[in-house]
């Protein structure tokens, strides 16, 4: 064995190596607060592993990112856990990377002479949101297409290059194909190999000038010193010599903090997976975008900007605090670290943490306009096949489409759910004669389309339809002018759910959505007038 | 000068040095141009594209009730990168005394998907607050301008609007 590592040691020198990293001694004093460096480090190894695991099954088109997302976490084996490990690994790195960079701040890590390794810091920092910015579009669901819908027009409003630079994050002038691929390439292949540069420059700096030592008051050290820096270095050595050694003292606190958030993540991860919204819909209006949390403050903060000071707020704001983090190892020299003796900047940071935390909360109890309501999702993906399959080559649908087949308005009341099925099925056996192709359908697709097919009906409601509304409903619901305003708004309720869902919802709410808080109305209400009251509320809210 | 071994070692020549350190800067030089500027190119080239409009169907002019916002959906064939897409897209139609006006469904402030509150008679978005009239003035919140007008016109019937069409 000895001879081996001899060998080895002759030709990579690996000895230097261990004593250089693993044998370093780290000053005293280094504690707990020292590990998030590590954990972030260690978030970051996490979504490249489950990056590329999630890389095998997805594929970055409009057409089919939002399928093989949903392949890969409903039928992929441990793809729920992985894509819920990447998701909450990413909230992880987030809150980690910002501890750190608190840390930092708080015992003024960045100065003399780690100055650089801060620089190198921040830039990471950057790389990180850049990194929840583009990967939260790759699903391609409604989040991802609004939050992004969002954020380009943000980026328009810089003044004069705006619709350039938009165009050119887009990839062309609407959110499309090119704007997949580019966040897709920028995602997984330049912010990745920028990362490992910038860690590369950040780890080599920690090693090069050692673990900065926790913060002394010293009054006698101040920059008038001529030889504070020799002073500083003397202090430096000493508590280092009386620290231990990296390995393995150190890195057992790591692998602790590291095994801890591990399992906080994984944890949260088969809690909570990795919700997958409906699939972006640039027709939905109803939809309410809201950002990622990390987000959020910036989010509310939009709201404060009137008009024309948009462009100040986008702009300017976003280069202050820049400037800022790479300014502060100028702005505050010297070496005195200790935040006894750094008053006001501890207490401008404790400000922006402050402000910070209460734009996110006030973004996170902003009120949702629109009325929140799922989507059912069979009729969506009907409506998806009905245009992929061209029907409107051969039908006329709202006065748009050929004149080879029927029109389709009002279809649902001329035909019924066994008649749509068989005849997409197999539309010659049930027609002889007719046009219309066999398409081959699957069952799951003849299903989606008989759901979407069925929205297609004007069925009537009577006259008692709103007195019933008043009588049930209306204490919780509002509906278009009358009602409380205390469940969920069903004035354009018509827009996303059709008849058929509202009736057995209004049977039986808890079937139709596990979490719904309303009881069912199948023994107040017969069913013919349950019936009455979904035509209602479906006409009536389209 | 040859040293025992025989490989040579002349003095350093400063001017061999200095013109050394100009080439490998000029072949470096040369490399990076053409691969960073064709790269970049490559990479800028969206923000160069032209746009070309194209007039896109609505409807029959019947799907529009009088004085009262619609949402009307349309399709339109176009060119999206490499692909030939149906995309869908959807708008707000105010038919006033056979006058039409139609609004980008996307909020002028960030694009937000606003919506029309029969109640207030209003749109309202669910970002930040913004506001606007039935006739997308801005009335609330931080909408810098009012709703966008997409260009109209009436053909056999139906309502047409004038949309980008992607290249
Ligand atoms: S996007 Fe509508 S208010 Fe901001």
């Amino acid at each position: 064995m000895k001879e081996i590592l001899d060998w080895l040691d002759e030709r990579t020198g690996w000895r230097k190596l261990k004593e250089v990293i693993l044998d370093r001694h780290i000053p005293k004093g280094v504690d707990w607060r020292y590990t998030l460096g590590s954990v972030t480090l260690f978030f970051f190894v996490l979504q490249v592993v489950t990056g590329i695991l999630l890389g095998m099954h997805y594929s970055p088109s409009p057409d089919h990112a939002y399928d093989s997302v949903k392949y890969l976490t409903n039928e992929v084996p441990m793809g729920k856990l992985l894509r819920g490990l990447h998701k909450w690994g990413a909230t992880g790195m987030v809150v980690s990377v910002f501890l750190h960079m608190l840390r930092v701040f708080f015992m003024g890590a960045y100065k003399y002479p780690r100055e650089v390794t801060w620089f190198s810091g921040v830039f990471l920092f950057f790389l990180v949101i850049g990194f929840g910015f583009t990967g939260y579009l790759l699903p391609w669901d409604q989040k991802a297409y609004w939050a992004t819908t969002v954020g380009a027009h943000m980026v328009e409003q810089v003044p004069y290059l705006g619709d350039a630079l938009a165009k050119i994050m887009k990839g062309g002038s609407d959110l499309g194909t090119v704007t997949l691929t580019r966040f897709y390439a920028i995602h997984v292949l330049v912010f990745p190999a920028l990362t490992l540069l910038f860690m590369a420059v950040h780890l080599f700096l920690v090693v090069w000038h050692g673990i900065s030592a926790p913060p002394e008051k010293d009054p006698t050290l101040s920059d008038k010193d001529p030889d504070w820096k020799a002073r500083l270095k003397s202090r430096y050595a000493e508590l280092k010599a009386q620290g231990k050694s990296f390995w393995p003292y150190i890195i057992f606190k790591d692998t602790v903090a590291v095994t801890l958030v591990f399992l906080i993540v994984l944890g949260v991860a088969l809690w909570k997976g990795a919700e997958l919204e409906d699939l972006a819909n640039p027709t939905d209006s109803s939809y309410n975008p809201r950002p990622e949390w990390y987000f959020l403050s910036v989010f509310q903060l939009l709201k404060y900007f009137p008009g024309k000071l948009e462009a100040f707020a986008i702009v300017l704001l976003p280069l202050i605090v820049v400037s800022i983090l790479f300014l502060l190892p100028f702005i505050d020299k010297g070496p005195k670290r200790h935040p006894g003796d750094r008053k006001w900047l501890v207490l401008a940071g404790w400000m922006s943490i402050l402000g910070v935390v209460f734009f996110t909360v006030q973004g996170a109890r902003s009120p949702l306009t629109n009325p929140v309501m799922e989507q059912n999702p069979l009729v969506m993906q009907g409506k998806r096949i009905f245009t992929d399959l061209n029907c409107l080559y051969c039908h006329t649908l709202n006065g748009r489409g050929g004149s080879v087949g029927p029109v389709l308005d009002l279809v649902a009341m001329r035909r019924d759910k066994n008649w749509l099925g068989a005849h997409f099925r197999n539309p010659k056996k049930l027609t002889p004669g007719t046009k219309m192709p066999n398409f081959n359908l699957l069952d799951g697709e003849v299903e989606s389309l008989v759901a979407y097919m069925s929205t297609l009906g004007a069925t009537t409601y009577s006259a008692e339809a709103p007195r019933l509304f008043e009588d049930n409903c209306a204490s919780c619901h509002k509906f278009q002018g009358t009602g409380e305003f205390i469940a969920v708004d069903l004035s354009h309720i018509g827009r996303a759910r059709d008849a058929g869902y509202l009736a057995a919802y209004i049977k039986d709410p808890v079937k139709m959505n596990p979490d719904a808080a309303m009881g069912g109305y199948a023994d107040q209400l017969t069913p013919e007038q349950i019936l009455d009251l979904a035509n209602y509320l479906y006409q009536k809210g389209k | 000068m040859k040293d025992p071994k025989g490989i040579s070692s002349g003095p350093e020549n400063p001017q061999r040095r200095t013109f050394l350190i100009a080439l490998i800067a000029g072949m470096g030089g040369f490399i990076g141009f053409i691969l960073g500027g064709s790269g970049l190119y490559y990479f800028l080239s969206p923000a160069l594209r032209g746009k070309k409009k194209e007039w896109v169907d609505l409807g029959p002019l019947h799907n529009f009730k009088e004085g009262q916002p619609v949402k009307a959906d349309y399709l339109q064939r176009k060119r999206d990168g490499w692909e030939v897409i149906d995309s869908s897209g959807v708008v707000w139609v105010l038919k006033e005394k056979e006058n039409y006006v139609v609004f980008d469904s996307h909020c002028s402030h960030l694009g937000c998907p606003y919506n029309w509150d029969s109640a207030k008679e209003q749109f309202v978005c669910p970002c930040h607050g913004g506001i606007f009239g039935k006739d997308g003035r801005v009335v609330a919140g931080p909408p810098p301008r009012p709703l966008d007008r997409i260009p109209v016109k009436t053909e056999n019937g139906s309502l047409f609007i004038m949309l980008e069409e992607k290249a």
